[in-house]
């Protein structure tokens, strides 16, 4: 029976059904890939599953694959983290004032529009070839995401909540802290968790276009030693890092957080 | 003293040529009075309710309570709004709902539960107090939002049309319910309605207000009738046939 062989997770959640389909869908498809590179597909192109793993711990072998997943995921987070820590505050403000977004609209709207990775050779020259500059590039892809995220999540808080915070004798910063703060978290929860696939997209392109590190650096180098196992282990391993960060994102929401975000947590 | 509403006008957009929502406004509420707005939608009854909450201003006349003017929003008046969801914190509890207004103004940890218990118990949502609102049942938001307003002891409670989206039995229920709050808790009552029954089971005068644009008050009927009131009493059927009458004559008036 289905029911009988749902388990807890770690968070509390129950494990069932669903967790099960994903399962048998997943093997599938990796058995399929597995007979499809085998039978019909020249395995220089598609390298069976099997080829892949193999990949994975020829990587680790060689001391790479773990360095080369924590720098990425070290960059990832920093530049997101902070981009948010910037980005919520002037979100909130441009929500609020009339006048603030008079001030940074213009900026914020130009801005927005040109993609990170237009900037690289720019934050290259500015920044140098460390750290700095990578992050900054994902700060600036998360920021604009959460930014109008978080100022949509102000102008949509409903009049009456604040009207009804007036009545009860609320003044103006007790309203902002107590009233449209919370009311807009479900704004911000799902604008990071944009930012987050963002910044995920961003920092693989720096990585190939200006990094001696990462997995961008490892999916780009692999085809110079036609190493196509190894660009798969590259691919699979943010897809999986992406696939977990957004897990653990749902999670948060869920469990920790859920008399905020409520149903913006459910999917 | 009361409220004292004195050649009220209003409109929206008050540089333009457009009609105005309400056109010098009369009225005198007393202290301690239960009054029920009653007109066809539309009218601007809401309007006159938010002049008195202070949300918006009046485009020209005076607007006073207890003698002083009306300038904002204030605590001495409280508020229930007809949309069940939007005005709720939904992101505390009941209880945590009741008290906002008791925290934001610092009232002692003990005396903040005392008054909470008290418009807890005077709802009914005592035992369910630690649940939050997207869990509870359209007439119990509206109950919540009540308590809120009663934890304040407003010396004025403001009604727009709270029960509207509730279903028949639940509104009926709520209306005693609300009859049975206000003799204990002897404040102002203004209501907000378009449901004539409505308004002769809660009002001890009903004001009707005439259609819009340029709405204005068409005649006020005292409510000779002890709470709670039997729809069988004679009084109630003539009292209902005069108004509907008059509403009738106001509504074909927009239509013709």
């Amino acid at each position: 029976m289905i029911r009988s062989t749902s388990i807890r997770t770690f968070l509390g959640g129950r494990i069932g059904r669903s967790f099960w389909i994903s399962t048998v869908s997943i093997s599938c498809g990796l058995v399929a890939w597995e007979i499809a590179a085998r039978l019909w597909i020249d395995p220089f192109f598609l390298p069976p599953v099997s080829t892949v793993i193999l990949g994975i711990f020829e990587l680790i072998e060689k001391g790479i694959l773990f360095g080369t997943i924590g720098i990425s995921l070290y960059r990832i987070l920093v530049g997101f983290l902070l981009g948010s820590i910037v980005a919520i505050p002037i979100g909130l403000i441009v929500g609020i004032s009339i006048t603030a977004r008079a001030i940074f609209d213009p900026y914020v709207h130009f801005l927005r529009f040109i993609p990170a990775l237009a900037l690289t050779s720019l934050f290259l020259v500015w920044f140098g070839v460390g750290e700095v500059a990578k992050i900054l590039q994902v700060m600036y892809a998360t920021a604009f995401i959460v930014i109008v995220n978080t100022a949509t999540g102000v102008v949509t808080t409903h009049e009456n909540k604040i009207l009804a915070a007036q009545t009860l004798g609320a003044s103006p910063w007790q309203i902002f802290w107590f009233v449209t703060v919370p009311a807009c978290i479900p704004s911000i929860y799902v604008g990071m968790r944009l930012a987050l696939a963002g910044s995920f997209m961003v920092i693989v392109a720096v990585e190939m276009l200006a990094a001696e590190s990462g997995l961008g650096y490892l999916i780009w180098t692999s085809k110079v030693y036609f190493k196509i196992d190894w660009m798969f282990v590259g691919i699979f391993f943010l897809g999986a890092l992406g696939l977990l960060a957004d897990y653990l994102w749902k999670m948060l929401g869920r469990y920790v957080i859920r008399r905020f975000v409520r149903e913006s947590a459910d999917y | 003293m009361g409220i004292q509403l004195k050649n009220i006008c209003f409109s929206y957009t008050p540089a333009s040529d457009d009609p105005l929502v309400l056109k010098d406004i009369d009225l005198t509420i007393d202290n301690g009075e239960f009054l029920v707005l009653l007109g066809p939608s539309g009218c601007g009854k809401s309007t006159l309710l938010r002049l008195i909450a202070g949300f918006d201003p009046a485009t020209a006349g005076s607007a006073k309570v207890d003698g002083s003017s009306i300038d904002g929003p204030g605590k001495d008046r409280g508020m229930v709004f007809q949309d069940l969801d939007s005005s709720l914190f939904q992101w505390l509890t009941v209880r945590q709902n009741v008290e906002f207004g008791l925290k934001v103004n610092r009232i002692q940890a003990g005396e903040r539960k005392n008054r909470a218990n008290d418009a807890l118990r005077m709802v009914n949502l005592t035992d369910h107090d630690h649940k939050f609102p997207d869990a509870l049942s359209g007439g119990m938001k509206q109950r919540v939002q009540i308590a809120r307003m009663l934890a304040m002891r407003p010396n004025i409670m403001l009604m727009d049309e709270p029960f509207a989206a509730l279903d028949a039995q639940t509104r009926q229920m709520l209306q005693r319910q609300l009859v049975s709050i206000w003799s204990e808790v002897k404040r102002t009552a203004i209501y907000v309605t378009h449901d004539i029954r409505e308004a002769i089971n809660l009002g001890q005068r009903i004001v009707l207000m005439t259609a819009g644009p340029e709405a204005g008050i068409k005649r006020e009927y005292a409510v000779p009738l002890e709470y709670p009131r039997e729809q069988s009493d004679q009084v109630y059927i003539d009292l209902l046939q005069t108004i509907s009458k008059d509403i009738e004559e106001e509504v074909t008036k927009v239509w013709s």
